[in-house]
């Protein structure tokens, strides 16, 4: 036997399957609490808190919101959402990191009491590339679009589009104002991922809130069912 | 610059495999990447570059096959390539729909020296 042989070995496994496996561990702990979670992916300024303080008020009393906040540094978010009502909140800095990882979501969860949560939103970083390849252990992925972005997002940001569950456009009452041509906006997101749900929302005036929240409140039945 | 995470999860994972093969190097890490995953090859080897000296995949040869998003017209049957400004098809502007090609992220496979 030849013992410098070289041989090739097929593996065919995705990049970030140790990644994958810690999300399906944080997965079964929130199935278990019977806590619907979602990814909040948007760029930077696209609202993602302030669709977070609308959805609590908008819930009210039929279902409560946990919230992770991952941001590069600073804890002024969890402050905001925890004065709006959330059920608990936690930060997450990521010293630099430009996503949240699921390693940075097992050690949150070991501090955020799930008691009395029925959803969890885990605001990611802003940036509407590097979070999509990180399961979390969520249950949908949500993208969240300002549309003074502009109706292009969709054709420079592809893969976000493709992954989400549910895609939120928010700042609809500047819509008039930035040009937004909402058939390149629908027509590419048919594309990528025909079917996914699309809210219009503002969270400035209220506008559309409770067709979000509708919706949202139909996800929680099957994960209450779970835990 | 997720590619400083992609490359540290990947190093990880082939040590592992190269401890599970009983292999005293790794020659050739073979990865097919889509274009849709915003994934740049030259920070990916920058990184593979910094983080392997020392490690079983040192001085190794990181290749990877870059696959381009396609779409297909129902209208026409025809698979083409979205133009960079939409994903209508170029002969009757039907949307098309993005098929898989462009999504890859993968280890395909190692070339190993027991």
């Amino acid at each position: 036997m030849n013992v410098d042989s070289v041989r090739i070995v097929n593996i065919v496994e995705s990049l970030l399957v140790s990644n994958d496996d810690a999300a399906d561990v944080n997965r079964s702990r929130l199935e278990a609490a019977g806590v619907l979670t979602i990814n909040l992916m948007s760029s930077p300024g696209a609202g993602k808190t302030s669709l977070i303080l609308r959805t609590i008020e908008s819930l009210g009393e039929r279902a409560r919101l946990g919230v992770i906040e991952g941001d590069i540094a600073g804890s002024i978010d969890t402050e905001k959402v925890l004065a709006g009502g959330a059920s608990d909140a936690i930060q997450i800095n990521t010293g630099g990191n430009c996503h949240l990882e699921a390693n940075m979501v097992h050690r949150a969860l070991d501090d955020l009491d799930l008691t009395g949560c029925d959803v969890l939103i885990i605001e990611n970083v802003g940036n509407l590339v590097c979070p999509t390849h990180w399961a979390l252990g969520e249950h949908l992925k949500l993208c969240l679009v300002g549309a003074s972005e502009g109706h292009d997002k969709p054709i420079k940001y592809p893969n976000i589009f493709e992954v989400s569950d549910v895609i939120v456009l928010n700042k609809i009452d500047l819509i008039d104002y930035v040009d937004f041509d909402r058939a390149i906006f629908y027509d590419s997101i048919q594309a990528l991922n025909p079917g996914v749900p699309i809210f219009e929302v503002s969270c400035r005036t209220g506008q559309g809130l409770d067709a979000w929240t509708n919706w949202l409140v139909e996800q929680l039945a099957p994960v209450r069912m779970e835990g | 610059m997720h590619e400083l995470s992609v490359m540290s999860h990947l190093l990880e994972r082939v040590e592992s495999h190269a401890e599970r093969l009983g292999a005293s190097k790794v020659v050739t890490i073979n990865l097919v990447i889509g274009d849709r995953t915003s994934i740049v090859d030259d920070s990916l080897l920058f990184y593979f570059d910094m983080m392997t000296p020392g490690t079983v995949a040192e001085g190794a040869s990181l290749k990877v096959r870059r696959t381009q998003t396609r779409c297909h017209c129902s209208t026409c049957e025809q698979d083409f390539q979205p133009d960079g400004y939409g994903y209508r098809c170029p002969a009757c502007a039907t949307i098309g729909e993005v098929m898989n090609d462009g999504s890859e992220f993968l280890i395909e496979s190692l070339e190993v020296r027991q």
